[in-house]
C-alpha cells in the first residue's frame, strides 16, 4: 500500500436540491516524494476528491489512509493551497503568515521568524516579508501560501488550482518556481489543474478524471521526463497528446 | 501620504466654510427672522459661554455620559456577538433577544430608564448603553459569521485547534466588523444622548437645548445644535482613525 491510499471512495451531496455524487469509487495510490497532478475538467469532482483527503469533508464510502492511518478531519500532516487567497490571513504580515503554523505549535520566536525567512527566500520573496496580503500581487499571495504551507513542515502538499487564477505569464513563472521547490524539499504533492499543459509540466504521473456526476480516475499517465522540463521537447509533446486525447473525450462530452 | 492628508483636511476646512457661508445667506436674503439667526450672533455666543465655562461643562456632561455608555454597552456586546457567532445554540437562543430589542429603541426606554434610575447619571449610561448594546452584538455575529471558509481550513491544515482557531483566527478577522458596529453604536448615542438629557437631566447638551427653547435664547439653541454636530463628526473621524489602523490595511473600504 502506498503512502497516500484512497480506497473506492465516493463522496454524494445531500442538499435542498436531492442528491448529488461528486465523486465514485475514486481508487488512488501515491507514493511518498511523488508530484502527482489530478488532472479533469471543471465539476469533475478534484476539489471534493482533495477536500477528503484534506479532512475538511468525510467521504460517504470507501477509505482515506496516510501512512498507515486513516484520515479522519484535517491535520498538520496534509499542508493545503487553495486556489484563491481568501485563505491568508490579512491582519498579519507575509512572514507572520507564513510563521503562523510554528506560532500555533508554540514555536520559540525567533526560531519561527529565521524559519519563516528561510521559505520566504525560497519563494522569491526574500526582503518583502513586511508587506501585508493586500500589498502584494496575485502571484505573490500564493507564493506566500506554498510557503506557509511548507513551512509548517507536512508530509504532503494539497494544491488545489494555486495557479488557476493568475495571468498566464505569472502562471509559467509559478510553475518552474514550483517544479524547482519541489525538486529541493521532494515533498510528496497532490497538484489539481485543469490546465493540461501545467500537468504536464509538473507531474511525475498524470490522473485524468472523468466527468461527472460520479467522477472518478479514467487513467493515470506516468511522466517520465526529466526536470526542468523543456516544453517543447519531443517528449513534451509525446505525454502531452497522450494525455490529450484522454482528456478530450471529457471535453466534449462536457459543456 | 503627507499630501493626502492635508488634502483631506483643506476640504474639511472649505466645506464647513462653505456650510457656514449658506447659512449666512439663508438667514440675510431668505429667512429674514429673528428666529433663524446667522452664523456670527451665534459665534458670538458661543464665545460668551465658552468664556464662562458654560458650554464646555455641557459637552463634558454629554460626553462623559456618552463614553460611560458606550464602553458599557461594547463591553457587554463584544463577548455576546462573538458568542452568538461562533456557537449554533447561543445564537438560536439570544437571537430573539436582539431581533427583539433592537426594534424597541433607547428613545422610548427613557420612561422606564428614569423610573427605574431617577433623573441621575444612571439613567443616561443605561440608555447610552442599551442603544450600544444590540447593535454591537449584531454586528460583532455578522463578523463572526463572515470569517472566510478558507482562512478557516487553512488553520485547521496547519494544527490549530478550536480554541487557537477562535483566538487567532476568527477574532481578529472580526475586528473590524466589531469596530463598524462601534462606529455606528456612537452615532446612535448622540441621538439618544439628546432625547434623554431633554426629559430628564440637569446638565448636558440636551438640557441646554430645552432650557433654551424655554426662554427662547434662539442664539443657544444653535451653538448647542452645532456643537452636537462637531462632536459627532469629531468622534466619527476618530473611529474612521481607530478603524483605519487596526483594519485599514485589508479593508480599505472603511
Ligand atoms: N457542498 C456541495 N454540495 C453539493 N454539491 C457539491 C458540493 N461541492 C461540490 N458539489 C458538486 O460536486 C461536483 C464536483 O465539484 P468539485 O469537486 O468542486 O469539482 P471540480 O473541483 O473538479 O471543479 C460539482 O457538480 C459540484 O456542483
Ligand atoms: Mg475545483
Amino acid at each position: 500500500m502506498g503512502f497516500v491510499a484512497l480506497d473506492g471512495v465516493g463522496k454524494v451531496f445531500r442538499g435542498r436540491t436531492g442528491a448529488w455524487e461528486a465523486v465514485r469509487d475514486f481508487t488512488l495510490s501515491l507514493d511518498e516524494g511523488e508530484f502527482f497532478c489530478l488532472l479533469g475538467t471543471s465539476g469533475c469532482g478534484k476539489t471534493t476528491v482533495l477536500n477528503m483527503l484534506a479532512g475538511f469533508e468525510a467521504p460517504t464510502s470507501g477509505r482515506i489512509m496516510l501512512d498507515g492511518r486513516p484520515v479522519s478531519g484535517p491535520g498538520a500532516d496534509r499542508g493545503v493551497v487553495f486556489q484563491g487567497h481568501d485563505s491568508l490571513y490579512d491582519w498579519l504580515t507575509a512572514l507572520d503568515n507564513i510563521a503562523f503554523g510554528l506560532r500555533l505549535r508554540g514555536t520559540p520566536k525567533a526560531e519561527r521568524r529565521a524559519t519563516a525567512e528561510r521559505f520566504l527566500k525560497m519563494v522569491g520573496l526574500a526582503g518583502q516579508g513586511a508587506k501585508h496580503p493586500s500589498e502584494l500581487s496575485g502571484g505573490m499571495k500564493q507564493r506566500i501560501q506554498i510557503a506557509r504551507a511548507l513551512a509548517n513542515d507536512p508530509r504532503i502538499l494539497l494544491m488545489d488550482e494555486p495557479f488557476g487564477a493568475l495571468d498566464a505569464m505569472t502562471r509559467a513563472v509559478l510553475q518552474g518556481e514550483l517544479s524547482r521547490i519541489w525538486a529541493e524539499t521532494r515533498k510528496t504533492v497532490l497538484f489539481i489543474t485543469h490546465d493540461l499543459e501545467e500537468a504536464v509540466a509538473l507531474a511525475t504521473r498524470i490522473g485524468v478524471m472523468k466527468r461527472g456526476p460520479g467522477g472518478t480516475l479514467k487513467a493515470v499517465v506516468p511522466v517520465d521526463l526529466p526536470f526542468p522540463r523543456d516544453r517543447t521537447s519531443d517528449g513534451f509533446m509525446r505525454v502531452f497528446r497522450e494525455v490529450h486525447a484522454l482528456i478530450h473525450e471529457e471535453i466534449h462530452g462536457a459543456h | 501620504m503627507l499630501t493626502s492628508r492635508a488634502a483631506t483636511i483643506a476640504g474639511y476646512v472649505a466645506g464647513f466654510a462653505l456650510l457656514f457661508l449658506v447659512w449666512h445667506l439663508a438667514s440675510v436674503f431668505l429667512v429674514r427672522s429673528v428666529l433663524f439667526p446667522s452664523p456670527w450672533p451665534v459665534f458670538e455666543r458661543a464665545w460668551v459661554l465658552i468664556e464662562d465655562s458654560i458650554l464646555q461643562e455641557q459637552i463634558l456632561a454629554s460626553m462623559r455620559r456618552i463614553l460611560q455608555g458606550f464602553l458599557l454597552g461594547s463591553l457587554i456586546g463584544i463577548p455576546i456577538g462573538l458568542a452568538i457567532g461562533s456557537f449554533r445554540p447561543v445564537r438560536l437562543l439570544l437571537e430573539p433577544w436582539t431581533e427583539f430589542f433592537r426594534f424597541i429603541p433607547a428613545v422610548a426606554m427613557i420612561t422606564v430608564a428614569v423610573i427605574w434610575f431617577g433623573i441621575g447619571e444612571e439613567s443616561k449610561v443605561f440608555l447610552i448603553a442599551y442603544t450600544t448594546v444590540f447593535v454591537v452584538i449584531i454586528s460583532t455575529a455578522a463578523g463572526v459569521g463572515a470569517v472566510g471558509r478558507d482562512k478557516i481550513r487553512a488553520a485547521q491544515s496547519m494544527g490549530a485547534s478550536q480554541l487557537q482557531i477562535f483566538a487567532l483566527v476568527a477574532l481578529p478577522a472580526t475586528v473590524p466588523y466589531i469596530l463598524t458596529g462601534m462606529r455606528v453604536a456612537m452615532a446612535n448615542a448622540f441621538v439618544t444622548i439628546v432625547a434623554a438629557e431633554l426629559v430628564a437631566s440637569n446638565d448636558g447638551l440636551g438640557k441646554m437645548l430645552w432650557d433654551a427653547r424655554l426662554f427662547m435664547q434662539i442664539e443657544d439653541i444653535f451653538v448647542a445644535l452645532i456643537s452636537l454636530g462637531l462632536l459627532g463628526f469629531a468622534t466619527d473621524r476618530v473611529f474612521r482613525l481607530l478603524i483605519r489602523a487596526f483594519a485599514g490595511r485589508f479593508n480599505p473600504t472603511m
